[in-house]
């Protein structure tokens, strides 16, 4: 069985290497790396480790790294893809709970979700989780509970049935909507987020500035409206 | 009388020239070059003759000759606006595509599957 674990990565030069070691750990040694233009050493960090490594010459943003990542992972002919965020928020020991549905054929699709299980997430998170689910039910009629989750295992069914061409976070949610129309099985399963100094930081970052959290979720509708209008 | 002398001169001794060596340095169609010129021409035609505006506004049944004018830039602006967002939207996908195919090799299947696990680009 050959399962593809797919990395985007954008300036996580200080993690990378750390995140793909503890993936390594858990026993999944197929793992392609997408470094999304980043400007630190992220691609030098990661090459370091031995796995696969592809970068973009340019930031196009973390749907654009993903699907570069899964068309890699379609390439070599991967049984089962899971994508993760590189930032080291997801654990690796989580991926069994995912590939699991789909070994026993309960799903073709399977969501890690945050949202089943939301100790420890900032409120302010959990809002805005909660105002994308609402924004990706309206704009491609599918509610699962954590619509912006990054880490999903899909089967050859399924990631040979999508195909996300939205470049930045909406990409989650496009990707829902044609997960939807191929009448793909989709569960969601109940993740584990971890708090590091890093990852904490960027939480920080955010609720601090919810304006800045506000501002993203604006630019989010604005562009899925836009999609709606020119694709 | 001054604005016009000093509008018609801008267009002639500016506007004109650039028209035509944008269009001698391709970066303008024969189509496009002939389509500013006619607009720019028409635009020194009302400025010295603005009653003709009052023809475009009976002919769309507005009251003030003004007002047709404004509705017809705005109509124009966001036809404008639409076809550039339009390209915009299709050169970002088109920049997604070329650095995708730049981060994974090309060739054939096999050798984008070798290069692939070699990890390398290309």
């Amino acid at each position: 069985m050959r399962n593809y674990i797919v990395l985007p990565a954008y300036c996580e030069e200080k993690v990378i290497k750390k995140v793909i070691e503890s993936i390594k750990k858990e026993g999944y040694n197929n793992i392609i790396v997408v470094d999304d233009g980043s400007s630190d050493n992220t691609y030098k960090e990661a090459k370091l480790t031995g796995v696969i490594v592809l970068k973009h010459p340019i930031n196009r943003g973390k749907g654009a790294a993903t699907q570069t990542g899964i068309d890699a992972a379609k390439l070599l002919n991967a049984d089962i893809i899971v994508t993760m965020d590189s930032d080291g928020q997801h654990n690796p020991k989580d991926i069994k709970k995912l590939i699991q549905p789909i070994l026993d054929g309960k799903a073709d699709v399977v969501i890690g979700s945050r949202m089943l299980n939301t100790k420890g997430m900032p409120k302010s998170r959990i809002v805005m989780n909660k105002i994308a689910n609402i924004v990706t039910y309206i704009f491609f009629g599918i509610l699962v509970s954590d619509s912006q989750s990054g880490f999903r295992a899909y089967n050859k069914k399924a990631y040979t049935s999508v195909y996300t061409y939205m470049d930045r976070y909406e990409f989650e949610s496009e990707m829902l909507g044609q997960i939807k129309n191929a009448k793909l099985k989709i569960k969601e399963v109940p993740i584990k987020v971890i708090y590091t100094d890093y990852s904490k930081n960027k939480y920080k970052h955010m609720s601090r500035f919810s304006a800045q959290g506000l501002t993203n979720g604006v630019k989010m509708v604005i562009r899925l409206i836009e999609n709606s209008l020119f694709k | 009388m001054v604005i016009q002398i000093v509008v018609t001169i801008g267009v002639v001794l500016f506007i004109l020239p650039n028209i035509l060596s944008s269009y001698k340095q391709k970066n303008l169609t024969a189509f496009g070059a002939l389509l500013w010129l006619f607009f720019w021409l028409v635009g020194l035609v009302v400025i010295w003759f603005p009653e003709l505006i009052g023809l475009i506004g009976e002919l769309m049944g507005v009251e003030r000759s003004i007002d047709a004018l404004v509705y017809l830039s705005i109509v124009y602006l966001l036809y404008v606006s639409l076809r550039q967002k339009i390209r915009i939207n299709e050169i970002s996908k088109e920049i997604t595509m070329l650095s995708r195919k730049i981060a994974l090799p090309q060739k054939d299947n096999s050798y984008r599957i070798s290069k692939i696990r070699e990890g390398k680009n290309f």
